[in-house]
């Protein structure tokens, strides 16, 4: 945030939203901590936060953490990728070309009501429990909520916009790529947000299938083996990953759109 | 038709419009709406002219026709005696609202016309240096449009225009939406860039003091339809400046042309003051 850039470490860290909000979490711990040291509770089920960081540490010590987290972004990352590009180049031509909609609308709007969840079984049934698949689910989680916001912001393109390009003599192409496309791109940055963290999602349970490693594995592995400890670290890990990659997809996205006086807080 | 015919009919006009006529049909069950019907004008090189009306007489819609942004039920927009029957980069064209790409920055605006028509980068670069100085936006070209005021953006709108080589300046209501003081600049900044180029300017407005103050000829629409009722000639002396505005002759013509609006408003008037109106002639058409 620019108007913070003056501004000691000290004034930052002491706004009201900042305490309320260290103070909120804290309730949160002390609660379930309250709940894991009452007398009766298994600390085998119910670890308390000590025996959670212990875990983490011997996570971390032991390689891992880091093997699951680099595989699970790994596969996220190429899922991503795959699918955001995708959904970007036919929900353009979808909301932009009159005959591209006609042909691409209907697969879209059928697509639009399934969840990608849904299409594990299938998945599963037609490609097997390897890698592609748990990939192919992915891709058809961030394809979705991108296709849609693309083709909504190349719908909504204002045209004064359009106008004003073709009295300066650009072509119907030039007009798509130099007008249609950058003021579509605020929409674009809201589809791949949204994509990120529903490909995530759909990450974790991708990897509950038979995946050999990844931080739904680790989990999954974690709880049959009734090590609540390594599973809460789990979940913890994928928290904060998911929130790592909304902010570089929000940064990212802030930077591509610096010319918009819009507010596209999430 | 053949352009060669066209030629012939048109010879001295820049653009000409012939027993142009439009209608639309709107609501349920659709009803046809004539907005424009059988309007003739004859357009000369280098002439600045304004064309007022009511709001809702059609004159936005002639102007976006004499683009080519619009095409008429019926009749022709002749360009130097060629049929106008698309958008050409010699029509350019100046908006009502912002529409300044916010994406690009000042000199990329400017910029956006040559490139689109594929002028090498060495003339590119040339023409907007020219433009941005013409409209006083050296300091801001690297400027995003949203760091700019009102008044600068439509600067900024006038260079791309400009910059994009035009034969003629085809400007809706530009300055509408500005406050007095600016749209007085923007004004003065419109006559430099017409004074400079000699280039044939149509402006539409529905300002009467925008008209009197710019134009050499002024088209008086009526409404509903829109016809054209007359073509006031200004005699107010060039070059105008800010001593025009509070001169009499000023006031003069534009009691002129209020009498003249009423009346193709269809409203009675005391017609006496104004056709005694010594440095104005009116001609009906």
């Amino acid at each position: 945030m620019p108007s913070d850039a003056g501004r000691s470490v000290i004034v930052r860290f002491c706004r009201p939203a900042v305490i309320v909000g260290v103070l909120s979490l804290a309730a949160v711990i002390g609660v379930y901590w309250y709940m894991a040291l009452r007398p009766g509770t298994n600390p085998a089920l119910v670890p308390s936060p000590p025996a959670i960081l212990k875990a983490l540490r011997d996570e971390i010590a032991t390689g891992d953490l880091l093997v699951n987290t680099v595989a699970s972004l790994k596969r996220v990352v190429i899922g991503f990728c795959i699918g955001a590009s995708l959904a970007l180049v036919l929900g353009a031509l979808a909301g932009w070309f009159r005959y591209a909609g006609y042909v691409l609308n209907p697969i879209i709007d059928a697509l639009r009501p399934i969840p990608a969840l849904a299409y594990i079984p299938l998945v599963i049934v037609w490609v097997g429990i390897g890698e592609p698949s748990r990939i192919i689910i992915i891709v058809l989680a961030v394809f979705k909520p991108c296709v849609v916001n693309a083709r909504a912001g190349m719908n909504e393109v204002a045209q004064i916009y359009v106008d004003a390009a073709r009295t300066l003599g650009a072509s119907r192409w030039r007009v798509f790529a130099t007008v249609a496309l950058p003021s579509a791109v605020p929409y674009f940055i809201a589809g791949l947000r949204t994509g990120v963290s529903t490909g995530f999602l759909a990450l974790v349970a991708a990897e509950l299938i038979a995946a050999p490693s990844g931080l739904g594995f680790m989990i999954q592995n974690a709880g049959q083996y009734f090590r609540t400890d390594v599973t809460i670290v789990g979940i913890i890990v994928i928290g904060l990953l998911g929130a790592l990659l909304d902010q570089v997809a929000s940064r990212a996205g802030r930077a591509l759109t610096s010319w918009s006086d819009v507010r596209r807080e999430p | 038709m053949n352009a060669r015919a066209d030629s012939v009919r048109a010879v001295s006009a820049k653009l000409a419009v012939r027993g142009l006529t439009h209608r639309y049909s709107m609501g349920t069950p659709p009803t046809e709406l004539t907005v424009l019907s059988r309007i003739d004008l004859e357009i000369a090189r280098g002439e600045f002219v304004c064309i007022i009306g009511e709001s809702g007489c059609g004159k936005s819609t002639l102007l976006r026709m004499m683009a080519g942004l619009l095409m008429p039920s019926e009749g022709e927009v002749l360009h130097d005696g060629t049929r106008v029957r698309g958008v050409r980069h010699e029509l350019g064209f100046v908006f009502q609202q912002d529409a300044v790409f916010p994406w690009l920055t000042v000199e990329k605006n400017v910029a956006y016309g040559p490139k689109s028509r594929g002028v090498p980068k060495a003339e590119r670069e040339r023409l907007v240096a020219h433009w941005c100085e013409a409209v006083g936006l050296t300091a801001f070209r690297k400027a995003f449009p949203k760091q700019l005021s009102g008044g600068m953006r439509k600067r900024v709108d006038l260079a791309r225009a400009y910059a994009n080589s035009p034969d003629v300046l085809l400007m809706d209501e530009p300055f509408a939406a500005l406050d007095v003081q600016t749209k007085a600049e923007m004004q003065d900044a419109v006559l430099d860039l017409w004074k400079s180029t000699g280039k044939t300017v149509v402006f539409v407005t529905h300002d009467l003091d925008e008209a009197v103050f710019l134009s050499d000829v002024v088209v008086v629409l009526s409404s509903r339809p829109g016809r054209v009722h007359a073509i006031v000639r200004s005699t107010l002396a060039r070059p105008r400046n800010g001593e025009t505005r509070v001169g009499d002759a000023f006031a003069v013509a534009k009691r002129t042309l209020w009498t003249t609006l009423q009346q193709a408003r269809g409203r009675a008037v005391a017609p006496a003051k104004a056709r005694q109106a010594p440095p104005t002639t009116t001609e009906r058409a």
